[in-house]
């Protein structure tokens, strides 16, 4: 088994907009992209485990021009508003490092 | 001959388009910006807001950006645009384009032309929109909420102290055609202030578009990315794209993995004017850093709709900052917490929220089983009280300090205290709170009326 950190080159996390938080993946290689876009780790299903998120709410696109995996789904709290812990998203990838694809 | 005018006379077949800040405010790096103004460009564009850094700033009708580094890159922009008599256009002018976000940009405009004795045509355009007209859409069932959930009320709407409009393409023609040198304009649209003039001019709209797209974050799409003034090209078939610096390439696989960013969907974006796709687009270099694009589809909309953005009061804040190193404290931190939550609300009454953030524990991500299982050698507490007075914000936060700082429980060593203060006070008011009380889509078939134009010479 592999995790998703020792195999992609970017894992990020950023809003899309205040009411949704959006995570991208991408790969080096095709090879890597094409483990990813096979593994059932990456389904709505097993994100929304991840991220304790009903599998409806989560969308998950890929772009091959890019080699790589979007995953979108509505923030809990909307950006800013009391209570938030992370305005701009951009450090909710984390539960996706040691992701076993 | 205004800059439009100039541009229109000579329609070029080919377009050079610059991006000179994708958020201006923060500093212009000059070299880069020098570097594209030396490659001609025949126009200059400008981003200067999101709603990226929340609430508070289209609520509080502030900048997010220092005046002074704000006027400087105005300055920078406008001076090089009137040098080359080309067309400047900023979007979502003073971080979030409502009313006194826009006045504010102008005034420092007005000042920047009276000092450099510059003289030309200022066009601005306004997004502001009154709450009964988002209300109407609310009661027709047409306002959306775009990506999650947030429920909005005609209350809240009255209740927001800014509510604004993003405009897409046809406010900026509206402008085009008063025939300006400078647009100035209040919540837009970042691909409309890059997309107006090459659409006025008739090039390709999947194209015009889809460089709209990119260049608005300057040399974000480049490897590596930065915040470099970005060229692109546009001639009848596609655009290239080129950093103006030269350490950033743009590469076929960092162009493409742009369309990523900040989207909910990685290939199809929906804007006021119609949709852009980019899953057909081609990316080809055409050396090591540059970059040749081609192949999106777009689709005019049929009919218009648009983003509505507000943001209302909900109280005013205060913190509390402490730090802990103690392992028993920090074993104990979130039952600490608790007890001294209650004694605070004990000893002062009144209506208020406390949210407590304990770093090394939960301070990024809130935790279902709060007790700490991994070694922690340090917590940073910020305790955050929302109140509707200041005071009574800051009278909560002085009380829980202090009993945080001599609380006791079993085994405790560190009778002299819990917290290690990094100043005093340690309890500071933080001004108002805000929250987002509305980020929806409306239809807006009138929305050539919603955002009005207004033209002064200089």
């Amino acid at each position: 088994m592999t995790q998703l950190q020792d195999l992609a080159t970017v894992i990020r996390s950023k809003n899309a907009g205040p009411l949704t938080l959006s995570l991208d993946l991408m790969f080096p290689s095709e090879e890597s992209y094409r483990i990813a876009l096979r593994s059932s780790s990456l389904t709505p299903e097993a994100i929304g485990r991840l991220y304790d998120t009903a599998p409806e709410k989560i969308s998950v696109t890929s772009y091959d021009a890019a080699r790589a995996i979007k995953i979108a789904m509505p923030r809990k709290i909307v950006s800013g508003s009391p209570g938030d812990r992370d305005v701009y998203g951009a450090q909710q990838h984390v539960p996706l490092l040691g992701l076993e694809l | 001959m205004s800059a439009v005018q100039a541009l229109l006379k000579r329609r070029p077949s080919t377009l050079r388009v610059l991006s000179a800040s994708g958020q201006l405010g923060y500093g212009i790096p000059h070299k880069a910006l020098a570097a594209g103004l030396a490659r001609h460009p025949d126009f200059i564009g400008c981003d200067m807001g999101s709603v990226d850094p929340g609430p508070a700033y289209l609520g509080s009708g502030e900048m997010a950006t220092s005046p002074a580094v704000t006027r400087g890159d105005l300055a920078a922009v406008l001076t090089a645009a009137r040098r080359l008599n080309i067309p400047l256009i900023i979007g979502t002018a003073g971080t979030s384009g409502a009313g006194p976000h826009l006045d504010a940009t102008l005034d420092m405009i007005r000042s920047i032309a009276a000092e450099h004795k510059l003289h030309f045509r200022l066009a601005s355009i306004r997004a502001d929109l009154k709450a009964d007209r988002v209300i109407q859409a609310l009661e027709a069932n047409t306002l959306v909420p775009l990506g999650g959930d947030l429920s909005v009320s005609a209350q809240d709407l009255r209740a927001s102290t800014h509510i604004v409009g993003q405009m897409g393409c046809a406010p900026f023609e509206q402008a085009l055609a008063l025939e300006p040198d400078v647009i100035i304009a209040g919540r837009a649209c970042d691909t409309a202030v890059f997309a107006s003039i090459p659409k006025m001019l008739g090039f390709n709209m999947a194209n015009v578009m889809h460089m709209a797209k990119i260049i608005e974050c300057t040399s974000i799409c480049c490897e590596p990315g930065g915040r470099d003034a970005m060229l692109a090209t546009l001639d009848a078939k596609g655009f290239e794209l080129e950093s103006m610096n030269p350490d950033r390439r743009a590469t076929p696989l960092s162009v493409a993995a742009h369309s990523l960013y900040e989207q909910a969907d990685p290939v199809s974006f929906t804007e006021p004017d119609g949709t852009l796709k980019v899953d057909t687009a081609t990316y080809r270099a055409l050396d090591d850093r540059r970059t040749y694009v081609s192949g999106a589809t777009w689709q005019d909309a049929t009919h218009t709709t648009i983003k509505v953005e507000a943001s209302m009061l909900v109280g005013h804040r205060a913190v509390l900052l402490a730090g802990t190193a103690d392992p028993k404290v920090i074993q104990r931190l979130p039952e600490l917490i608790a007890t001294v939550e209650s004694t605070t609300r004990a000893l002062v009454p009144g209506e208020y929220q406390i949210y407590p953030r304990l770093y090394g524990i939960d301070g990024v991500y809130p935790q279902q089983n709060r007790n700490v299982s991994t070694p922690v050698r340090e917590s940073f507490i910020l305790i955050e009280v929302i109140a509707q007075t200041p005071d009574l914000a800051l009278a909560a936060a002085k009380t829980f300090k202090q009993f945080l700082l001599h609380q006791g429980f079993n085994g405790r060593q560190c009778t002299g205290g819990n917290l290690a203060f990094p100043f005093t006070p340690p309890e500071l008011a933080a001004g108002k709170a805000y929250r987002f009380s509305a980020y929806h889509v409306m239809p807006a078939a009138d929305h050539r009326e919603l955002f009005p134009v207004t033209i002064e010479t200089l």
